[in-house]
C-alpha cells in the first residue's frame, strides 16, 4: 500500500536548495543536504493504519506498508494468549533530522497503546539519485513549489 | 551517512517459500530471538537460469530478523548452512546496518 501525503498538510522546518541548483548544495543556514534513513516497523496488523498516519505526520512524504507474520510458535502464542502473529511491516522514507522525534514518539506509543507494541529500526541510505525525488522524500515543499 | 549506534543489525534472508520455519530453527540456535516473515516474488533471466543452472522458484519469503551485532555473524553463518543456495531452500542472506532502534524491551 502506497499512501502519499498531500502538499499542503505540513511544511519544512528547514528547506533544501532549489530545483534548478544539485540538492547536494547547502541550505540557506546549513552546510550539508538533509540525510534520510529508511525507518523500518513492524506493528500489530490492526494497528498499521494508525502507525501510518503517525509516521506520515512527521514530514513523511513515502511509505509502504506489507502483510507479514511473526514466527512466534503457535505454543508460544497460546502460552501469551495472542490469537495470531499477523503482522504489518512499514516502510518509510524519515529525514534524519526528524528521525529522533519521530522513533521517541513511537517509543511512547509502544509502551502506552493496548495492542501497540512494536518494534522499528532505521536503516541509513548510503546514495540517491534525482533532485525532484530528494525533495520529495525530504517534504522540501519550497523547492518543488516552483516545478510545474 | 555513516554509523551503527544501536549495536544491532537488520538480517534479510529471501528464501524459497515454505523454508521460514527451517531458517528460524537455525537463526534461534545461533542466538536470534524472532523474526518477520513476508511473501514475496522472485525474478530471475531465464538466461542466467540457464548459465547457472539454477531454477528460480517464484513465491519466496523474506525473513528479516533484528540481531546483535555480536551473533550477526554466526546466525548468517547458520541460515547459509541450513536454507543457503546448496539446499532446496535456495536463500540468500545480507545484513544492514541498523542506526536506532526502539520497541525491543
Amino acid at each position: 500500500m502506497l499512501k502519499k501525503k498531500k502538499k499542503d498538510s505540513i511544511l519544512p522546518k528547514d528547506p533544501i536548495g532549489s530545483e534548478t541548483a544539485p540538492a547536494a548544495a547547502p541550505a540557506q543556514g546549513s552546510s550539508a543536504p538533509i540525510k534520510l534513513e529508511l525507518l523500518i516497523t513492524i506493528v500489530e496488523k490492526k494497528k498499521a493504519e494508525f502507525y501510518l498516519d503517525l509516521i506520515q505526520s512527521f514530514d513523511v512524504n513515502f511509505q509502504f506498508s506489507e502483510p507479514a507474520h511473526g514466527t512466534a510458535k503457535a505454543d508460544i502464542l497460546d502460552y501469551l494468549g495472542l490469537a495470531d502473529s499477523d503482522k504489518t511491516v512499514i516502510f518509510s522514507v524519515v529525514r534524519s533530522d526528524r528521525l529522533d522525534e519521530l522513533m521517541y514518539t513511537l517509543d511512547m506509543k509502544f509502551r502506552t497503546i493496548r495492542d501497540g507494541k512494536g518494534v522499528s529500526v532505521s536503516v541509513p541510505f548510503s546514495s540517491m539519485i534525482g533532485t525532484s525525488v530528494y525533495a520529495f522524500l525530504c517534504n522540501a515543499v519550497e523547492t518543488v513549489g516552483g516545478v510545474k | 551517512m555513516s554509523g551503527n549506534e544501536s549495536g544491532y543489525e537488520m538480517i534479510f534472508c529471501i528464501i524459497n517459500s515454505g523454508f521460514s520455519e527451517t531458517l528460524m530453527d537455525a537463526a534461534r540456535e545461533a542466538g536470534a530471538r524472532g523474526g518477520t516473515v513476508m511473501r514475496a516474488r522472485g525474478t530471475a533471466g531465464k538466461e542466467a537460469e540457464e548459465i547457472f543452472s539454477i531454477t528460480v522458484h517464484p513465491d519466496k519469503e523474506v525473513v528479516m530478523i533484528l540481531v546483535p551485532k555480536t551473533i550477526k555473524d554466526a546466525v548468517l553463518n547458520a541460515v547459509y548452512k541450513s536454507v543457503g543456495m546448496g539446499t532446496a531452500g535456495q536463500g540468500i542472506a545480507f545484513s544492514l546496518p541498523v542506526n536506532k532502534t526502539v520497541g525491543l524491551q
